[in-house]
């Protein structure tokens, strides 16, 4: 059949047009067969299935057809979370559609899908480590430094959400959320990223060249007087004794040193991660992402050299607050000594309804915040300080710490914190341990340390 | 929910989708015979070259968008055009630069007939019946 | 009748379709009474049967689009009767039986088309008045007319008349003026002129969604009257300019301001009881549906505004399934498609088919895409399935035109005279 030209021109105007529709049409086929799952996790229908610890024990059960003992996923309760919208920032929250029982194929399966989600935590870790607390309130999480499994995240007060949230009223504040991803004031520890900043700044013979001395107290350029929890005083001291002794008039005198300008701290707080407001604007607080879960960064208030709240900031107090994931993180940099952290996951994979794997862990690294010489140097301050001062407390390992001492809710509370990593190549934990008001608890910081590394360390 | 009187549905409406293409194809065959029939089964031809007539209106130039092509310098881009009304063909002059010539007089318009001669430039072409040649 | 044998097995197969179809809603579907079945089943049955009958009578010479107008119609009719429980649809019967008919119509304006084309000054002054309609009864930010018991769209029926006035012969197309030192053909500038006046006519009226409509048909046209009778412009040079037109499109979207991409690119997600409502649930209710659907009248959708129109392929696919939903769309791409099978006769029709076809699949694109978010929701209608008269009789109308492209006239001698005198001047 001859078709004149006059005609097929017009038949290839037809011919593009329904071309581009049908290639629209396989474009929406291919989209919606993709995505169905999560459409379906908007929908009032649906079926959950099962999140599992890295030893195959449940942590969630969207079947809910499983027996469990009482209170048993009460210490990751609110970081597993559930499907009923009470908690938001939870792995079942955020991830509901991996959990979906469903494919576009073989629609909403009721029984016997396998869509799982395997998570990197101990289950019996993190039970530990909850007893641990003894019922005091904090939290304490801990990841592997190499590769960038959570291994512990658990939180205090916590809830077990098989039990529903029939008490919701009377709930304590903060059970319903997991508060090692949410900014706590720092205290000490916060010595650590003032110790980085500073290395990165002056470089390790100047840094190690500077002696200042500490009477107790310490009157600033504004006189503002910062006080020494040792009021004897420390005496003369270099960098790494200040560190052993967590000295606050030499880390004072030492933000106001001319050889540490204000701009090159906020240059280097800012690349640490910190939001640094200058005191007028408030600095966009940035999160991290944990397998959809935002984690809280940090962030400080920086305005003068010789401010006392700005040096207060460098020491670990006044605006200052800081994630306990975000604390961990920079124990990884320094524990890679690369300078750059490992980041944190909670999801080691992903099967879907057929339980197929769609989805796989990989270990990622964060940009490199600082030298690996200055990771090194730190390293070994830190190393030091838990050779000398924590060998009995957490025996049998070699621990790199600095603690911390957070005075809350205007100083009537003081919480403890534990920050570190373990040398080792056989065991790289790093970790950091809340624990709330110290002093109104027989549980002690240290003891939790032990157990978690007990229970996560093969020996 | 039975999935399989869906499937059947899909099947039967996708062979009335065929048998209608089918449909269409035996009436363009149709299409095609009374066209002959009504445009009295005309062709072009040039030596051994035909040109088959088949929609109202045609160009022939030199262009390569023209339906009738005849590459010859001699020959405008845009020739001449035929054009079939009621059963009756007609070739009209379209500004072309030499002209066309229908059995040897200069015409600007004029109703072809079976056996006609049309020159364009130096080419020429015999506006015939299709069973002439067969 | 040229072909009796594929005529009776047409009869046979779109009759066995929509059986099938009434049996699928008879054992799948929801309904208090199996009398609101069986009065389904009779009324499309039925509007077949007599359909089958009246057609010989108008002595067609091709028939297999009407087949496929009215196995999409009454696909139509028992997705529309179907939504949220089975029952007769009445009214959406009406408008479609009114679409057969305005497809005659279409037909007879349209089967001889030097006639039609001849009539040229009465479709311009036809869009002119549509417009003056338009500005004096809508309003600046609607496209309604409320004629109290019923609704119309005057926008809608611009867009045959639009393909008309841009449908060009090749005859016109000589007709050339020499203004300065360019060869014009008045016409052109006209269609221009009358295409940005329809623009924004609809701009002004904030229907966004038959912007691409008016655009696309513009846009066949165009190509059509200046790169074949013309010849100024090779198909490379039309293959760069494309090209270098969605280039641009794409860098616009880029560099456009914050508070353009939010209209563009709405994350439903995030407000799905708000301006995301509806696109949520139509992809909500495909992925309940799966391939094979819920059955018809089991779905949730048909609760949701607009459902039988803007979202109709969302709740034809939680119903009957993506599946044949697919198929429903294949069909009316099949008829469209029609004059690649069989070519028509003259340049006039070709142009028309190809403006039918950019009409319809745009409309298509706009509602099937716009509902599943992977283009702004415009709110267009489906052509044929979405319920609406103003949209079925005018989508029935194009549809007369493609009837008219396989069966033209070309028999009216008394009418060629005027063309020929038109060639004289030329």
């Amino acid at each position: 059949m001859i078709v004149m030209k006059s005609i097929r021109r017009c038949q290839h105007i037809i011919t593009v047009f329904l071309s581009v529709f049908i290639i629209g049409t396989v474009i929406l086929v291919l989209r919606i067969n993709r995505e169905a799952p999560f459409y379906m996790s908007h929908s009032e229908n649906y079926e959950l299935g099962m999140v599992y610890d890295r030893n195959g024990d449940v942590l969630f059960d969207g079947l809910g057809k499983g027996e469990y003992p009482d209170n048993h996923f009460i210490d990751v309760g609110n970081l597993i979370g559930d499907d009923k919208g009470q908690m938001e920032n939870t792995l079942v929250a955020k991830n509901i559609d991996k959990l979906n029982n469903y494919s576009f194929s073989a629609g909403i399966v009721r029984e016997g899908g396998k869509a799982a989600i395997y998570t990197t935590l101990d289950h019996s870790a993190n039970r530990a480590v909850y007893n641990a607390y003894m019922g005091a309130k904090g939290c304490a999480v801990a990841y592997n430094y190499k590769t960038g499994e959570i291994l512990v995240c658990t939180s205090l007060p916590n809830i077990d959400p098989t039990k529903g949230y029939g008490n919701i009223g009377n709930m304590e504040s903060g059970t319903l959320i997991s508060k090692a991803m949410y900014g706590t004031v720092p205290g000490s520890t916060q010595k650590v990223s003032t110790v980085i900043s500073a290395m990165e700044i002056m470089g390790k013979e100047k840094l190690f060249s500077k002696k200042y001395s500490c009477q107790g107290f310490y009157i600033n350029g504004t006189d503002g007087k910062i006080d020494c929890h040792n009021s004897y005083g420390h005496g003369e001291q270099n960098i790494q004794q200040a560190v052993e002794n967590s000295c606050n008039p030499f880390f004072a005198q030492l933000v106001e040193d001319e050889d540490m300008s204000l701009e090159k701290i906020k240059d280097m707080y800012t690349k640490l991660g910190y939001a640094v407001s200058d005191g007028e604007n408030d600095a966009e607080m940035k999160y991290i992402d944990i397998n959809g879960i935002e984690c809280e960064r940090a962030s400080t208030t920086l305005t003068d050299s010789a401010d006392f709240s700005t040096q207060w900031g460098c020491i670990g107090q006044g605006e200052t607050l800081a994630s306990p994931v975000q604390l961990m993180m920079w124990q990884s940099a320094v524990a890679n000594g690369t300078g750059k952290m490992t980041m944190p996951y909670l999801i080691e994979r992903v099967t879907d309804v057929y339980g197929d794997e769609t989805e796989s862990s990989e270990t990622n690294y964060s940009e490199q915040l600082f030298s690996s010489e200055t990771a090194e140097t730190v390293k070994q301050i830190l190393l030091t300080n838990g050779e000398n001062h924590y060998a009995y407390s957490i025996p049998g390992y070699n621990v790199a710490i600095k603690s911390g001492t957070a005075q809350v809710k205007d100083g009537a509370e003081e919480n403890a914190l534990l920050v570190g990593f373990v040398n080792d190549t056989a065991n790289p934990i790093a970790f950091c341990v809340v624990l709330e008001n110290k002093y109104s608890t027989p549980a002690v910081a240290e003891n939790i340390v032990t157990t978690m590394l007990n229970n996560l360390c093969s020996n | 929910m039975d999935n399989s009187i869906v499937m059947i549905a899909i099947a039967v409406l996708d062979i009335c989708a065929l048998v209608l293409m089918i449909t269409s194809c035996v009436e363009r065959h149709s299409g095609r015979k009374r066209w002959s029939k009504m445009t009295s089964d005309m062709e072009l031809a040039e030596n051994d070259r035909i040109f088959p007539l088949e929609c109202d209106e045609i160009l022939i130039g030199r262009h390569a968008s023209a339906d009738i092509r005849i590459q010859d310098m001699s020959v405008s881009r845009y020739h001449a055009m035929l054009n079939v009304s009621g059963g009756k063909w007609s070739v009209t002059d379209l500004n072309s630069k030499s002209g066309i010539y229908v059995n040897g007089r200069k015409v600007q318009n004029i109703r072809l007939y079976e056996g006609d001669v049309i020159v364009l430039g130096t080419r020429r072409l015999v506006f015939r019946r299709k069973e002439l040649q067969r | 009748m040229s072909n009796p044998v594929s005529y009776f097995f047409s009869c046979l197969f779109v009759l066995a379709a929509h059986g099938t179809m009434l049996f699928s809603v008879f054992s799948n579907g929801k309904y208090s009474s199996v009398n609101d079945v069986v009065i389904l089943a009779a009324a499309v049955i039925g509007l077949d049967l007599l359909y089958f009958i009246v057609m010989p009578f108008f002595r067609q010479k091709t028939y297999a689009v009407d087949f496929m107008l009215v196995l999409i119609l009454n696909m139509s009719i028992i997705f529309q009767s179907c939504f949220g429980g089975v029952k007769l649809d009445v009214k959406h019967f009406v408008t479609c039986i009114t679409a057969l008919a305005s497809c005659r119509a279409g037909y007879i304006l349209c089967c001889d088309h030097r006639w039609i084309e001849s009539k040229k000054k009465f479709i311009w002054a036809g869009i002119g008045i549509l417009m003056v309609i338009i500005l004096l009864f809508t309003g600046s930010r609607s496209m309604w007319i409320d004629l109290g018991f019923m609704t119309i769209q005057p926008s809608e029926f611009i867009k045959p008349l639009l393909i008309l006035a841009c449908a060009t012969s090749v005859s016109e197309q000589q007709n050339k003026h020499q203004i300065w030192k360019f060869n014009i053909v008045y016409d052109n500038l006209i269609i221009f002129g009358i295409t940005a006046v329809v623009l924004l006519f609809q701009w002004w009226c904030r229907d966004l969604g038959s912007i691409p409509t008016f655009g696309a048909i513009y846009a066949s046209g165009f190509i059509l009257r200046i790169c074949y009778p013309k010849a100024k412009y090779s198909k490379k040079t039309l293959i760069i300019a494309g090209i270098c037109v969605a280039v641009l499109g794409i860098v616009a979207i880029i560099v456009a301001p914050p508070y353009v991409k939010e209209r563009i690119f709405v994350n439903i997600w995030d407000d799905t009881s708000g301006t995301g409502y509806q696109q949520s649930k139509a992809l909500i209710g495909i992925a309940e549906g799966g391939w094979f659907g819920k059955g018809a009248g089991n779905g949730m959708l048909h609760d949701v505004f607009a459902s039988e129109s803007d979202i109709v392929f969302a709740t034809i696919c939680e119903e009957w399934g993506l599946l044949f939903a697919l198929m429903m769309i294949l069909m009316l791409l099949i008829m469209t498609a029609m004059p690649l099978i069989n070519p028509p006769r003259s340049y006039y029709h070709g142009n028309i088919c190809a403006g039918v076809c950019a009409a319809f699949t745009v409309q298509m694109a706009l509602n099937i895409f716009g509902s599943c978010n992977m283009i702004p929701f415009t709110g267009v209608t489906l052509p044929f399935i979405s319920e609406g008269g103003s949209s079925m009789v005018t989508s029935g109308f194009m549809i007369g035109m493609i009837v008219a492209s396989q069966s033209p006239e070309f028999n009216q001698a008394v009418r060629s005279t005027g063309t020929t005198r038109t060639m004289n001047r030329g």
